[in-house]
């Protein structure tokens, strides 16, 4: 079994359970479920992470602002981040992309490729 | 609102439940919706607000029965009802219509905000229209049920 922790960071469940059961087919079993930002860098504080996925919009704190939290951590901000939301519009992803995101997946998305952005970081 | 702009609409739906919930869709001649009666009876529907060049409310109405379904394919588990597992993945699919057409306008020169989805519950019940707003309703069918995506949205370009 790997021992890659990786964080889902999404207000809708149905996406952190689409995700969740990608990852453990591609062989990614220990994944940690949040609901938005606030909630992730709680969870983060448990350590040990390898990847964050996370979503843009949602309440409380969006995933752009979290972003901006875990690059400005000295503990977390070699943690290497994939956005995965519906904002498709070029002038988001570029956004996304200068606050530190290192990868950017577009909803909707095959579990194809969701493995082929989340192998790009981590292997199982 | 001009034809390119519901052909984004179309686009992201078609994408969004062949991707997500693995749903053949076809899709009907769009049609400006005049009076608040609806020619398509809904039990759920999922809202999103729009802002900015584009502005108003795109919603996703279908009913109980293919919205289930919906939720089974996209979670791949069984499902006989609608509950909060049902209700978060419409929610997650108007999001990702909104986004998507988004991603095609905003080639086009449209700037907007979307706004996070709202779930609504009821027979048949009625979409409240922003006053003076063009109202497209875009019909589909798919092999488990019909559904209707429902545009109504002012924009400040041509």
């Amino acid at each position: 079994m790997s021992n890659v922790k990786i964080l889902v960071v999404d207000d809708s469940s149905t996406m952190r359970r689409i995700i969740k059961n990608t990852l453990q087919k591609i062989g990614f079993e220990n994944s940690v479920e949040a609901e938005n930002g606030i909630d992730a860098l709680s969870k983060l504080k448990a350590g040990g992470f390898n990847l964050i996925l996370t979503d843009w919009n949602m309440p409380e704190m969006d995933g752009l602002t979290f972003v901006k939290s875990v690059r400005g951590s000295d503990t977390f901000k070699m943690i290497p981040v994939i956005m995965i939301t519906t904002e498709a519009a070029k002038t988001e992803v570029v956004e996304a992309l200068k606050q530190g995101v290192n990868d950017y997946i577009v909803k909707p998305f095959t579990p194809e490729a969701l493995k082929a952005k989340v192998t790009r970081f981590i292997s199982a | 609102m001009n034809v390119d702009m519901i052909n984004s609409f179309i686009n992201a739906t078609v994408n969004a439940l062949t991707t997500m919930a693995m749903l053949t869709v076809t899709r009907g001649s769009p049609y400006i919706k005049t009076t608040d009666e609806n020619e398509f009876n809904r039990d759920i529907s999922a809202i999103i607000g729009m802002a900015g060049d584009a502005n108003g409310w795109v919603a996703f109405c279908l009913q109980r029965q293919l919205a289930v379904k919906i939720a089974a394919n996209m979670l791949g588990e069984e499902k006989q009802e609608i509950d909060a597992d049902v209700r978060d993945a419409v929610g997650e699919i108007v999001n990702m219509i909104a986004g998507g057409a988004k991603g095609e306008l905003t080639q086009r020169g449209f700037s907007f905000k979307i706004a996070l989805p709202t779930v609504v519950i009821g027979d048949n019940h009625e979409l409240s229209r922003v006053k003076d707003f063009p109202y497209i309703v875009i019909p589909f069918a798919t092999e488990e049920g019909n559904f209707t995506v429902e545009v109504c949205l002012k924009t400040n370009k041509i």
